[in-house]
């Protein structure tokens, strides 16, 4: 008995001894400030480090690679005009996988060097990595449109969000004729941070037109939808709503298309990737895409440019319509570190503080203009409408000018202060 | 009758899954004479308290030096060594084949944050259940949970054998995957999940307390470094617990169920509570691992498929685990953690392009399963002692060259 | 009445495919005791096999050599692995396939990167129309080609030589090998009779129409459904294995389409656990496996 105690002792006794030469100690932490310029962790006398917290390994990959090529565009571009506050922005690209775990484990070493985060990838990872956000006051680019978020302050959304998508998108099969009040209306989505986001959209236009709603649950890694889709034919839907993943559309359409079972689907942005048009015509013409940024092949003036610039750079790559998204990004980071330069203040807490204080960043259009003043609430309420096209590049043709339906604009997201 | 006494200390079974049987000293090279062996002990005599006190040493001086990435995955590897532990007392000690392991690491997870405090940082939404209770006592829930959902299994557990038994305990992962979704007030939901309390014991936050943060020896101590001493001695007791019930009755009576369902019920033992209390004992160890896992992500967050924090992918890489540790084997589950759970950390901190060898796709966490799935398959062909006897062999070597040295 | 006669079309059109993937678990089972857990990445194997030489030899061609693939993936395991660990009881074996498994559907998964190509061929086209029931495809061309198998399965198993060494050597190993019948010629061929089997089954499973998905985690997901099956009907019974294949089809047609799609693949589970509850080995199973 007494050896069990010994061991223990012996060891702590030998371990202080021990630390007396760490050389793990405390360091004086970053700061300071230099032409008149407060700075903080990741920017220095003339680099800014933005962190990329991203995958690309993982089901991500294209997605994520699209993100960064518009990133790198728009660095390369900010960088010839002479940077931002006279410095010259860098990125620190780490890939998680989408691994919870991984990012847990590599997060540590890459906050303490950066100055914000110009794109943080995953719902997962963002749920695990969120409390350490807030305490390193680490402002954040998510790619994901889930207003349930917005509760961290450091969160940006770039863009609407999966509800306000969905009452648009309802609303605009309305407009059309295509579904009237009392119709029967199928929701398929993804149980998740991503569906669940875009059901509270359907419930609330389902609450204003009277609908009869018919949500579905499913996870991310079904793809079989044919029972799904029979059983709401049986259900007598007149439009189907899905927030899924392009598998799960293309399964959708192709069922629907051989049951015969014409109706109008309408999904959010993440719904369609090029992958869907395999599909023949006449299952396509039925989907309606809902987005606040552009496609690839927009007529919007900023979003060819970068279409351009990306095929002279990236000539083998496929068209790829995050790659306006990834643009957009830099201009928000760039409006929001140009306000903190202004305030002489490019710490962390002031890079939040010009971030709450940016009411109208503009993106050329890219994505509909964001107001980030008001903490919870999304950053705007408008979109585009699109429709597969297999003639245009990224295979995404849009139907509509950004746009407001009116149940938007009285939707109040979760988050969202109420007065 | 003649089947079950064909199936005696000859044939495979006891080969197989009894070669890593408990300790040290169990290995028993049939070549060794009696008088080398004497050698060997005393030879390992010497060099065991050493060896643990180095060990000790060497762990509780880590967080002193390592950076809080490294400190993490070595928290990480922390938790799966604990839930390994439970799971070779049910396999290599019980003969009982399970991939539910998953499930229990939820069960543990969700009870941990239910029975905690909610640290209302996801919202303030009322209809999450929390019972309030001090984290420790949380964690002790957790377990006792566990261990009685292991036994609320028992009608399978107790009858259904072998092969049935692997794909019953698959439905539970299944089962939980839907319930994790389902029991939002409970879970959080696949939504926005929900946050757990950070452990805490006697007022002292195994959290960041930031800016305040302790400072030790010059060192400042936030979550990172508070945590790897918490799971540092949740393993040791862990370990101890089950090393005391591997030496003692239970492990003896595991054993007997194991080779020989006839001889053990002739000898006293009654066969289902046995195998119903080995499965409870190894759930609990599942949930323990689930609860430290739980405070080690921050986040509550149910598998959005099959293959995520508490899926099939998990249960595969606890049974790898343990089976290259050497089924039934304490300190080889320990080893099977450090390779299984350490391997890939190790790699993703140190590698950081996106692929390794310039091969497409070939990431750390895939570099990880070829290994441990290359390692299952030499186990099993050539040392199904595993790590553990691997070791035992290395000491012993060291031990006999040391004596051959005076 | 539609709604019910459209999900029991094509319950029983994805049952026809769990049935061929859990009598392969059977088959190699009643031969060597072993439960093939890396049946999935054989699965997985044969579809890989047919996209990369769809273009060269063509669809039939490719088809052809992927069914070979899994066959001969299959022995290989046997011959390699397996016959190679005499000593290993049951559950050492089990864990050597996991192994297995996890190296052949990582490798796959890595080659086809994020890509999820279907297998396509003369099995996608215009479903069938019966009245107000639609029927696709690759369900209908599944059961044909499911109940054809499985008939001639059964009859091999009854008739020929093959048949009777191997249900000899599924009731006493031992005597089976006194009487002089080479036991590796009979392990061998179940492993590769089983291996066809999932090289069949992976035609239809990546399909649009069958699964929605193409080659990918999804088709291993859905091999990893076959293992209910073949539990519910009694991991030692061939036409237990069949039942169980059409149960779980309907069971997930049925349930997807009435109580919730969500709930659907629990409910699998769910039956299987109530069968075991009840039997303990399935419901044609008659081995009580003392020894594992």
């Amino acid at each position: 008995m007494r050896r069990a105690f010994a061991l223990p002792a012996l060891a702590l006794a030998t371990t202080l001894a021990l630390s007396a030469c760490s050389g793990k100690a405390t360091d004086a932490s970053g700061g300071g400030g230099s032409g008149g310029v407060q700075v903080g962790p990741g920017v220095t006398e003339d680099t800014i480090t933005l962190g990329a917290f991203t995958d690309l390994t993982g089901p991500f990959k294209l997605l994520s690679e699209g993100v960064i090529a518009g990133h790198e565009m728009w660095r390369a571009d900010v960088n010839a005009g002479g940077g931002i506050c006279g410095r010259q922005i860098e990125f620190n690209i780490v890939d998680h996988g989408y691994s919870a775990d991984t990012a847990v484990v590599k997060y540590p070493q890459l906050a303490p060097d950066i100055a914000g985060f110009i794109h943080l990838l995953g719902s997962p990872i963002n749920a695990a990595i969120d409390p350490k956000i807030t305490e390193d006051e680490l402002t954040a680019v998510a790619l994901s449109w889930s207003s349930f978020i917005l509760d961290t302050p450091y969160v940006i959304i770039p863009g609407t969000t999966y509800d306000l998508e969905i009452i648009n998108g309802l609303s605009y099969l309305m407009e059309q004729g295509m579904i009237a009040d009392g119709d029967t209306v199928g929701h398929v989505y993804i149980d998740g941070e991503y569906g669940e986001n875009g059901l509270l959209g359907t419930q609330y236009f389902a609450e204003q037109h009277n609908l009869d709603l018919r949500p579905v649950k499913i996870t991310s890694r079904d793809t079989d939808m044919s029972d799904i889709v029979t059983s709401l034919r049986g259900a007598g839907a007149t439009a189907i709503a899905l927030t899924t993943t392009p598998a799960q559309t293309r399964s959708v359409l192709n069922t629907a298309q051989g049951l015969r079972y014409d109706v109008p689907v309408v999904g959010n942005n993440p719904v369609f990737d090029p992958t869907v048009l395999d599909l023949p015509a006449p299952a396509l013409d039925n989907l309606f895409i809902v987005s606040s940024s552009t496609t690839f092949a927009s007529d919007v003036p900023k979003a060819q440019e970068v279409a351009q610039t990306f095929n002279e750079q990236y000539a083998d790559a496929p068209p790829n319509s995050y790659v306006p998204y990834g643009y957009a990004i830099g201009l928000i980071w760039q409006q929001i570190l140009e306000r903190a330069c202004e305030n002489g203040d490019l710490t962390r807490a002031g890079i939040q503080q010009a971030f709450r204080e940016s009411d109208s960043i503009t993106t050329q259009n890219l994505v509909a203009d964001l107001d980030f003043s008001v903490p919870g609430a999304p950053a705007t309420r408008e979109v585009y409408i699109s429709t597969p096209d297999t003639n245009v590049p990224g295979g995404q043709r849009t139907v509509t000018d950004l746009f407001k339906a009116p149940e938007a604009e009285t939707y109040v997201a979760p988050h969202q202060p109420t007065n | 009758m003649s089947e079950t006494f064909s199936q005696g200390p000859g044939s495979g079974t006891g080969s197989g899954t009894a070669a890593g049987t408990d300790t040290a000293t169990a290995d028993g090279d049939a070549g060794t004479t009696a008088a080398r062996r004497r050698n060997l002990l005393s030879g390992n005599r010497m060099l065991r308290p050493a060896a643990v006190i180095l060990l000790l040493v060497v762990l509780l001086a880590l967080p002193l030096y390592l950076s809080a990435s490294w400190l993490r995955a070595g928290e990480f590897v922390m938790i799966g060594a604990v839930g390994a532990i439970g799971l070779t007392l049910l396999i290599g000690q019980a003969g009982q084949l399970s991939l539910g392991h998953a499930f229990f690491l939820f069960v543990g997870a969700v009870s941990y944050t239910v029975l905690a405090p909610d640290p209302g940082l996801r919202g303030e939404n009322a209809e999450l259940v929390s019972l309030g209770w001090p984290p420790a006592l949380a964690l002790v829930g957790a377990v006792v949970i566990c261990a009685l959902l292991g036994l609320a299994f028992a009608p399978i557990s107790g009858r259904v054998r072998g092969i049935y038994l692997a794909v019953a305990t698959l439905a539970l992962v299944f089962l939980g995957f839907y319930l994790g979704r389902e029991l939002v007030s409970l879970t959080g939901g696949t939504g926005s999940g929900r946050a757990p309390a950070d452990l805490s014991l006697f007022g002292f936050c195994f959290c960041d307390e930031r800016p305040e943060d302790l400072v030790v020896l010059g060192v400042p101590f936030g979550e990172a470094e508070r945590l790897w001493y918490a799971f540092l001695a949740l393993t040791v007791v862990g370990y101890l617990l089950a090393r005391g019930a591997v030496r003692g009755r239970p492990g003896r009576a595991w054993r007997a169920v194991r080779d020989n369902e006839a001889m053990a019920s002739v000898m006293g033992v009654p066969l289902a509570r046995s195998r119903a209390g080995v499965f409870a004992i190894s759930s609990g160890y599942a949930g323990l691992a689930g609860a430290m896992l739980v405070v080690w992500f921050g986040i509550l967050k149910p598998d959005e498929s099959e293959i995520g924090t508490y899926g099939i992918n998990v249960s595969i890489a606890f049974l790898a685990m343990v089976i290259v540790g050497g089924l039934g084997s304490i300190p080889g589950a320990v080893w099977g953690a450090a390779l299984v759970y350490g391997l890939e950390k190790v790699l993703e901190l140190t590698v950081t392009s996106a692929s390794i060898f310039g091969i497409v796709g070939f990431t750390p966490v895939l570099l990880t399963q070829f290994v441990y799935g290359a390692a299952i398959i030499l186990v099993v062909l050539f040392e199904p002692g595993g790590l553990a006897a691997i070791g035992r062999r290395l000491t012993a070597a060291l031990a006999s060259t040391t004596e051959k040295g005076r | 009445m539609t709604e019910f006669l459209q999900l029991t079309v094509s319950g029983l059109g994805k049952g026809a495919v769990y049935a061929l993937l859990a009598l392969g678990f059977v088959i190699i089972f009643k031969a060597t005791d072993v439960v093939n857990f890396a049946h999935g990445s054989l699965v997985l194997l044969g579809g890989y096999v047919v996209i990369a030489t769809k273009d060269i030899l063509g669809y039939a061609g490719a088809a052809a050599v992927g069914i070979a693939a899994a066959g001969l993936g299959a022995l290989l395991v046997e011959r390699l692995l397996i016959s190679q660990s005499k000593l290993a009881d049951p559950i050492s074996l089990v864990l050597l396939t996991i192994g297995v498994d996890v190296i052949i559907t990582e490798e796959i998964i890595r080659r086809l990167g994020v890509t999820a190509p279907f297998l396509g061929g003369p099995l996608e086209g215009a479903p069938l129309r019966l009245g107000n029931i639609v029927v696709f495809r690759p369900q209908l061309i599944a059961l044909i080609v499911g109940v054809v198998l499985i008939t001639a399965f059964f009859l091999a198993f009854r008739y020929t030589g093959w048949g009777v060494a191997m249900r000899a050597q599924a009731e006493n190993r031992e005597a089976t090998a006194l009487m002089g019948i080479r036991s590796s010629w009979v392990t061998g061929s179940a492993w590769l009779v089983a291996g066809l089997l999932a090289g069949v089954a992976v035609l239809f499973i990546a399909t649009q129409d069958f699964s929605g998905a193409g080659l990918g985690r999804g088709t291993h997901a859905i091999a990893l459904a076959a293992f209910p099956a073949a539990i519910i009907g009694g991991l030692d019974s061939t036409g237990g294995a069949v039942l169980g294949g059409v149960i779980v089809g309907l069971t997930e047609a049925y349930t997807a389409g009435y109580i919730s799609f969500d709930f659907s693949e629990s409910a699998i589970y769910l039956v299987m656990l109530l069968v075991l509850v009840a039997r303990p080995v399935g419901l044609f199973g008659t081995r009580e496996l003392s020894r594992v």
